[in-house]
């Protein structure tokens, strides 16, 4: 199941599927690129940034960026 | 070459190293125009005083905030400059990242991998020989925190040169196009 990196849950775990163009380099740096895994560690409330766990390292988001992240889901 | 620039991820121990390598002789500056600070200090290289500044962390030369931008900009006005690139041995794809970017825009670098100790312990292993041989620039292993490799690293500072991209692109076997994605 594809959904937006935003959309998902409390220590779900998935498979970066897509990331909006224009948007790869500004990214990459931390990480975050297509077929890598991702796990969803924290979410802030109030449209607060979300962290993020790749590559061993846990990273904040913003979840306008986090938008614009399509991850492959499990179930 | 009179100046040394600490660069690096966020949390990856740039300002230990800063510390180790500038020893007690720190001044603090701030950067003007920005409430990000940096630091300054001096390192002893080949009995010579150079200057040795710690650059605030960023991810990428792609700035995403200010203190990106400014450790951006700290980078493209030096330009009689060796870099001393930090990365977390823990995380190394994400830190090459990173490096490959400052040896792209001409500068010479080292590579330092910090935290080779608990990278150990979360039985992450880098072959240091094969990195070195497919950037083409020195590679140390070292722990900030007890000194561990930074004889190494200062000693091999001066065999830090410029490499063209494509010498690495080549080495491991992709064309140029390939990194830019």
């Amino acid at each position: 199941m594809e959904k937006k990196l935003s959309e998902m849950k409390y220590e779900e775990e998935g498979i970066v599927k897509e990331i909006r163009e224009g948007l790869k380099d500004k990214i990459a740096g931390m990480g975050i690129r297509e077929g890598r895994g991702i796990k969803m560690m924290t979410k802030q409330p109030i449209k607060g940034p979300a962290v993020v766990a790749v590559d061993r390292a846990n990273t904040s988001i913003g979840l306008g960026l986090a938008d614009k992240i399509i991850v492959e889901v499990g179930k | 070459m009179n100046k040394v620039l600490l660069m690096g991820q966020a949390n990856v121990g740039k300002s230990v190293f800063f510390n180790r390598l500038a020893g007690a002789n720190v001044t603090v500056s701030n950067y003007p125009g920005t409430s990000v600070d940096f630091d300054k200090g001096r390192m002893l290289l080949e009995g010579k005083h150079v200057d040795l500044i710690d650059v605030p962390g960023t991810f990428s030369l792609q700035p995403k905030d200010r203190a990106e931008e400014v450790a951006v900009k700290m980078l493209e006005q030096e330009k009689d400059t060796v870099v001393i690139c930090v990365i977390d041995a823990s995380k190394v794809e994400r830190g090459l990242y990173l490096a490959l970017e400052i040896i792209e825009r001409g500068y010479p670098v080292i590579v330092a991998l910090n935290m080779w100790d608990t990278a150990k312990n979360a039985k992450v292993k880098t072959d240091v020989k094969k990195l070195e041989q497919i950037l083409g620039v020195p590679v140390v292993p070292t722990v900030a925190t007890t000194s561990e490799g930074f004889k190494e690293l200062v000693s091999r500072m001066r065999e830090a040169a410029p490499v063209a991209i494509e010498e690495i692109t080549k080495s491991v076997g992709g064309d140029k196009s390939e990194t830019h994605n």
